[in-house]
């Protein structure tokens, strides 16, 4: 290619974005008053309401298109005086701490308004009123213990599957293979499903929940679907069997899951919904014992070690550890959402690397009866261990 | 991994609030229980605010009567001119860094407090300066047409109500135009005393008009007040003296909820149902009132010290409907003792 020909092609490439630049100018410049027809309404979103001694505590971000000032704040319709910090002015998409004194009785539901300079009163409601988690060491036991039993117990039980899978024929273990595939698929929309709630519940509009949604998940499986070509690419040239490769793939997509899993079981913890956390963890600890049978059912093909096999249940399962920390010590819907549809992205991925490998095990076909049926069976078994949850 | 930190970045720039000038002053407030509270942010808080930056002013309000232009004609009736304006474009700050259309007459909420004597001919020019029709409808005794509910009075119109003064009580006036609900509410009405000829005795004289604001127009009121500003009279209290009759004239003008309320603390008032009746209905520490409903309140302090008066429907007292009598000890007082 000469120097004028790749010239041209960068001045082809920026020429519209320059002209885009313009207009946008032109709209937003000083002296365009044509745009000003409409009416834009100032719009706040109360993130977060925490219940520490004697105060009530509030993030509230303006999540509209217009500066504004918040001016009162009240508890269940009632007016209280209140600070906010750093100030009362919010600017777009900026956040404030509002601290409300108020005498909150425990596990009693409040209602928490604030309203604008222009008089519109917004609100959000606790179902509960709890003290707020303060981080100590004792917590982080606890939280620690709890993703520990959600995360590595129930996985590493799934893992001693291995030698039941060791010794069946190979169409019995296309079938397990298969209804690992059905799990993964059942646990990919059930992260899917959660993140669409946390958004709907608890972020603002403008995060556009639902699109950040597939937009992580969709880039969560195209970065590891180049993850797992690169790794079973190297597979062929080195000791790690193909096998290994792809229960490690499934391990790294597990692992992103349990620590979105993770950050809303701590976030339950944090947010004082005690009782629903431990039936929450039961259930947890349950349904995630399939993902110890997903990483072990490849690994059966591969040479068999065990301490493999364990770092493999490690990976999968710690990231619940840290999910759990997080999640009860700094909920972030945002966060949640994010780490979720990761998850269900990796998890796509994962199962579709399964898919491959029954593929290229069964002469290049998936129809046939038992796999059909364990992908079936893999879903109604994750289905009724959700029920649980 | 990339993915993972580009969700951590853009995580952390969503999530915490971002930090601005740090090392402010503390600033103090007390809270309803008396705890003080220290903050380096701003305080919201109506009770305590003490800034003069209102546009509505209830100070002055609370003991201003507006008698009109008087003159007499030549059968010796006592004529009383008013110029009344109504205007629905303006955007006051109703509570502390709260802005919000009221529509008035002469400029505030409430209008004035139209007063004459029993019998006196009450000539009111009304001039509508606002954008939609508006009229002036008085309670009382008069002709149909002067009722200010048929003959709407378009933007840039002009009106002439004239009645005599009758009955002698307390009325109120009040916007008429459909829907009444959105008049009233945004503020068209005031008080109309009209005086027995004989006089009534001589009092320190009071005008509490309790209304509401519905700020955010969703049908139900955002402040409770008297006066209008919510809080006003908790933060400035009503200044009044031992053993001297207090005539407190009240009016009830609240839009969207039924009843409200008046309770006095520390004294009970005689109580006169629209002030046309000189024996008092009875001898109360609490009032109920519907929409519309009008007292005259007659009472003494016997203590000084500072007294609440508010609605005993604690949400409205709550949301601002809460005031305090700082009573001080009069002369009177002082030479009974000695």
């Amino acid at each position: 290619m000469t120097k004028s020909s790749n010239y041209k092609i960068t001045l082809s490439a920026i020429g519209p974005l320059i002209l885009l630049v313009i207009v946008i100018a032109f709209l937003l410049g000083p002296g365009t008053s044509f745009l000003e027809f409409g009416l834009i309404l100032p719009e706040i979103n109360i993130e977060q309401i925490d219940f520490v001694e004697s105060e009530i505590q509030v993030i509230v971000r303006n999540t509209g298109t217009l500066d504004v000032n918040i001016t009162v704040a009240d508890i269940n319709d009632r007016i209280q005086p209140a600070a906010i910090e750093p100030d009362n002015h919010l600017s777009k998409f900026e956040t404030a701490l509002v601290r409300i004194p108020y005498d909150w009785n425990e596990g009693q539901p409040y209602t928490v308004g604030l309203t604008t300079d222009d008089g519109t009163r917004f609100e959000k409601s606790v179902d509960a009123a709890t003290l707020r988690l303060e981080p100590n060491i004792e917590l982080l036991g606890y939280l620690g213990l709890i993703g520990f039993l959600i995360g590595i117990v129930p996985i590493m039980i799934g893992l001693l599957w291995f030698s039941f899978i060791q010794r069946l024929g190979s169409n019995k273990y296309r079938f397990f293979l298969a209804f690992t595939v059905g799990l993964l698929l059942f646990l990919a929309f059930d992260a899917i499903e959660e993140a669409s709630k946390i958004s709907q519940e608890n972020l603002s509009e403008i995060f556009n929940g639902q699109l950040l949604i597939v937009t992580v998940t969709i880039l969560s499986f195209l970065a590891l679907f180049a993850l797992g070509n690169s790794l079973v690419k190297k597979s062929q040239f080195s000791k790690i069997s193909k096998p290994l490769a792809i229960s490690l793939l499934i391990a790294i997509g597990i692992g992103f899951h349990n620590f979105g899993e993770g950050l809303a079981v701590g976030a339950a913890i944090a947010l004082g919904h005690a009782a629903l956390s431990t039936f929450l963890i039961v259930g947890f600890a349950l349904h995630n014992t399939t993902e110890g049978f997903a990483i072990a059912a490849p690994m059966t093909r591969a040479k068999t070690m065990v301490f493999r096999l364990f770092c493999l249940g490690l990976i999968a399962g710690t990231p619940a550890i840290f999910g759990t920390w997080i999640g009860g010590f700094s909920y972030s819907p945002f966060a949640t959402v994010v780490f979720l549809s990761i998850g269900a992205g990796a998890i796509f991925q994962v199962a579709v690397s399964i898919i491959q490998y029954i593929r290229e095990e069964n002469e290049n076909t998936i129809s046939n009866i038992s796999i059909l049926s364990g992908i079936g069976l893999g879903l109604i078994v994750m289905y009724f261990t959700s029920i649980l949850i | 991994m990339i993915l993972t930190s580009v969700a951590l970045i853009s995580t952390l720039y969503f999530v915490i609030p971002s930090v601005t000038d740090a090392a402010l002053e503390p600033k103090t407030f007390l809270t309803h229980t008396g705890l003080a509270i220290q903050t380096t942010g701003d305080i919201i808080d109506p009770i305590g605010y003490t800034g003069d930056l209102l546009s509505l002013d209830p100070e002055s309000y609370l003991r201003d009567f507006d008698y009109g232009t008087v003159s007499q004609l030549e059968d010796g009736t006592i004529l009383r001119e008013f110029t009344i304006t109504a205007r629905d474009d303006q955007v006051m700050e109703v509570s502390p860094g709260v802005f919000y259309n009221v529509w008035t007459f002469n400029g505030t909420v409430p209008g004035p407090t139209i007063r004459a004597t029993e019998g006196d001919l009450v000539r009111v020019h009304f001039s509508n300066e606002g954008s939609k029709s508006h009229t002036m409808h008085f309670h009382g005794i008069h002709k149909a047409e002067m009722d200010g509910v048929f003959e709407n009075v378009g933007p840039g119109g002009k009106f002439v109500y004239e009645f005599f003064a009758e009955p002698v009580g307390l009325h109120l006036y009040h916007c008429h135009v459909h829907p009444v609900e959105e008049h009233i509410a945004h503020g068209l009405y005031g008080a109309y005393i009209v005086d027995p000829k004989e006089g009534r005795a001589q009092a320190d004289e009071l005008v509490f008009v309790l209304n509401g604001l519905d700020t955010d127009f969703d049908g139900e009121n955002n402040f409770y007040g008297a006066n209008t500003v919510p809080f006003y009279y908790q933060h400035h209290p009503v200044e009044i003296s031992t053993n001297e009759l207090i005539r407190a004239y009240v009016v009830n003008i609240l839009e969207f909820d039924p009843v409200n309320n008046f309770h006095l603390h520390g004294t009970l008032f005689h109580h006169f149902p629209a002030g046309t009746d000189t024996v008092p209905a009875g001898f109360n520490d609490m009032l109920t009132m519907s929409q519309g409903d009008r007292e005259i309140l007659e009472f003494e302090y016997k203590y000084p010290g500072l007294y609440m008066f508010h609605a005993h429907n604690t949400e409205f007292s709550e949301k601002g409907w809460v005031g305090s009598f700082l009573v001080q000890d009069s002369e009177k007082n002082y030479s009974d003792e000695i």
